[in-house]
């Protein structure tokens, strides 16, 4: 069944988003190696500063906290709006449903065919930007400067050994995973409720726009909601990259992801399982 | 001609609805702020900063940073992508273009009209703005707080009369709208391409969207001063409130949106001039 889907992906849309993603890694690393890779660059809100040509690490971090808040969450939202109302477009949703298997085998199936291509995106990005990373600055330890904690008399540099550092950006990496749970299950309960791809992949992305709008930076006295919304803490995982790391918001995103995936993939499978399909 | 498509817009309730939201949000922010937090400062743009309480021309200048990351942009998507898609979706745009008009002529009466309710957007919202911060806070001299020259030892200010203050907020409030220029033409042209109005209307907030992703890339600096639609670009405006005026950057910008603007607009009207139009 799983396999039957997947094979169903194979398709230019798949190839034309895994393959975006891709191109805008490869576009930072070059734009990057030719602008001032030995210039040290602001990353994320905190900020550090990194500098590219100095460590192999530097390339993935910049890639991935500047693909974390729109570029990923497209991607996902793609590959979850799509699943079952893609189907539901081209009125093949009802000879899908023909064949002898329950409808929640069919969805399980589904979901599990868009989350692998969704994690197929996550991990793209930073294991391209550290490919890249490696042929400009081979295997270096990374030092990162805490922006936050420096003044212009004193830095306060960390230096993370290259083991240390991979280990690092492999939970970063997993800690974004985690982030795109949330947009994934809403994009893929809109899925299972309308026929229009657009309108789900939309409703994804909307997901991480509404949080971000509803934020204090930028609509004051909206601070109550920011705890509860679900795109705003998936930058926490650059604080990993401080000496000492902080973890401090993690856990209560990872919380906060679970509640929201478990909610919208229960009301996707509880939709789904009752609805009159009529495409 | 215009006449036919504005009586037509004023007797739809999208229209006044998007308006009537757009004059709300202002006067809801007003509420907020004046019941919860009046004397903490606010941040406007990148360097400035005012106290709400001390004049109620703050209100626009917070309201306008405010909605210009999302809902300005939205609402002016709203009416540029349905203007030619929504006539699609209804089936009835054959019979708009069998009056004995040119293409052009229709394309440019509904871009006309489009337009108009796309300046009242920003017009409305600044306009509630002044209107229920004045009434909130009073009609007295603005002080902006010029963070960017503000040190331990001195606050940098600059303060306007009532009169001149809002002088500046009617300019400000122009070049707001003039910087959703690329968004409006780009909506415009998806809805010449599509029947589907959601789908310009996605389309012409994702031009924002997109561009303000790639321009916070880490290592694509380069490009933000040719993006169409970025922070910088964006809060632009707000250089008007400090001492002296700060406007760097305001040819490149009304170079960048001109730009933009005569490309969307070019290409939909070569579409929908040849199109073969079935709906």
């Amino acid at each position: 069944m799983i396999r039957i889907e997947l094979a169903k992906q194979a398709r230019p849309r798949t190839f034309v988003a895994l393959g975006a993603l891709a191109g805008l890694t490869v576009a930072l690393a070059v734009a990057l190696e030719l602008t001032g890779a030995g210039r040290a660059e602001p990353v994320g809100d905190i900020p550090l500063l990194l500098v590219p040509a100095a460590s192999p690490f530097v390339l993935p971090l910049i890639a991935l906290s500047s693909t974390m808040k729109f570029f990923l969450p497209l991607a996902v939202s793609v590959f979850a709006g799509e699943a079952v109302a893609g189907e539901a477009r081209w009125g093949s949703l009802r000879y899908a449903l023909g064949r002898g298997v329950s409808r929640s085998r069919f969805l399980a199936a589904k979901a599990a065919v868009a989350a692998l291509l969704s994690l197929a995106a996550v991990l793209l990005v930073p294991l391209i930007a550290l490919g890249a990373g490696l042929a400009m600055a081979g295997w270096q330890a990374l030092p990162a400067v805490d922006g936050g904690a420096s003044a212009a008399v004193r830095q306060a540099p960390a230096v993370f050994a290259p083991a240390a550092a991979l280990g690092r950006l492999a939970v970063g990496t997993g800690y974004v995973g985690a982030g795109m749970t949330s947009v994934f299950a809403f994009a893929f309960f809109l899925s299972t409720v309308t026929a229009r791809p657009l309108v789900a992949v939309a409703g994804g992305v909307g997901l991480t726009i509404l949080s971000r709008v509803l934020n204090y930076d930028y609509l004051p006295g909206v601070a109550v909601l920011s705890p509860y919304l679900p795109n705003n803490d998936v930058d926490l995982w650059l604080h990993l990259f401080q000496e000492p790391a902080r973890t401090a918001g993690m856990g209560s995103f990872l919380v906060l992801q679970a509640i929201y995936t478990g909610v919208f993939l229960a009301l996707a499978w509880w939709w789904f399982t009752r609805r009159d399909v009529l495409s | 001609m215009i006449g036919v498509e504005l009586a037509k817009q004023c007797r739809r309730a999208r229209g006044w609805v998007t308006l009537g939201v757009m004059a709300a949000v202002p006067a809801l922010l007003t509420a907020v702020i004046g019941l919860t937090r009046p004397a903490i400062p606010e941040r406007v743009g990148d360097w400035g900063s005012v106290v709400t309480s001390t004049s109620g021309l703050t209100m626009p200048l917070i309201a306008l940073s405010a909605m210009q990351l999302f809902l300005l942009p939205l609402a002016v998507a709203v009416f540029a992508g349905e203007a030619v898609a929504g006539e699609a979706a209804w089936g009835s745009l054959r019979y708009v273009l069998a009056r004995p008009r040119s293409r052009s002529r229709v394309l440019a009466a509904k871009a006309g009209v489009a337009a108009a309710f796309s300046a009242a957007t920003v017009a409305v919202a600044g306009g509630s703005a002044v209107l229920t911060g004045v009434a909130a806070f009073g009609w007295t001299p603005l002080t902006v707080l010029d963070l960017q020259h503000t040190t331990a030892f001195t606050y940098a200010t600059a303060t306007f009369a009532p009169g001149d203050a809002l002088g500046r907020v009617a300019l400000g409030a122009g070049m707001v709208a003039a910087g959703l220029v690329s968004t409006f033409a780009f909506a415009l042209l998806l809805s010449t391409l599509t029947a589907s109005p959601f789908a310009a209307v996605a389309g012409g907030v994702g031009l924002g969207l997109v561009s303000r992703a790639l321009d916070n890339v880490a290592g694509l600096h380069a490009l933000g001063p040719w993006l169409p639609l970025t922070d910088g670009g964006s809060t632009l405006w707000t250089g008007l409130f400090f001492s002296p005026v700060q406007l760097d950057g305001l040819a490149q910008q009304a170079l960048v949106q001109t730009a933009y603007a005569a490309v969307f607009l070019a290409a939909a009207w070569l579409r929908f001039t040849r199109a073969d139009v079935l709906a």
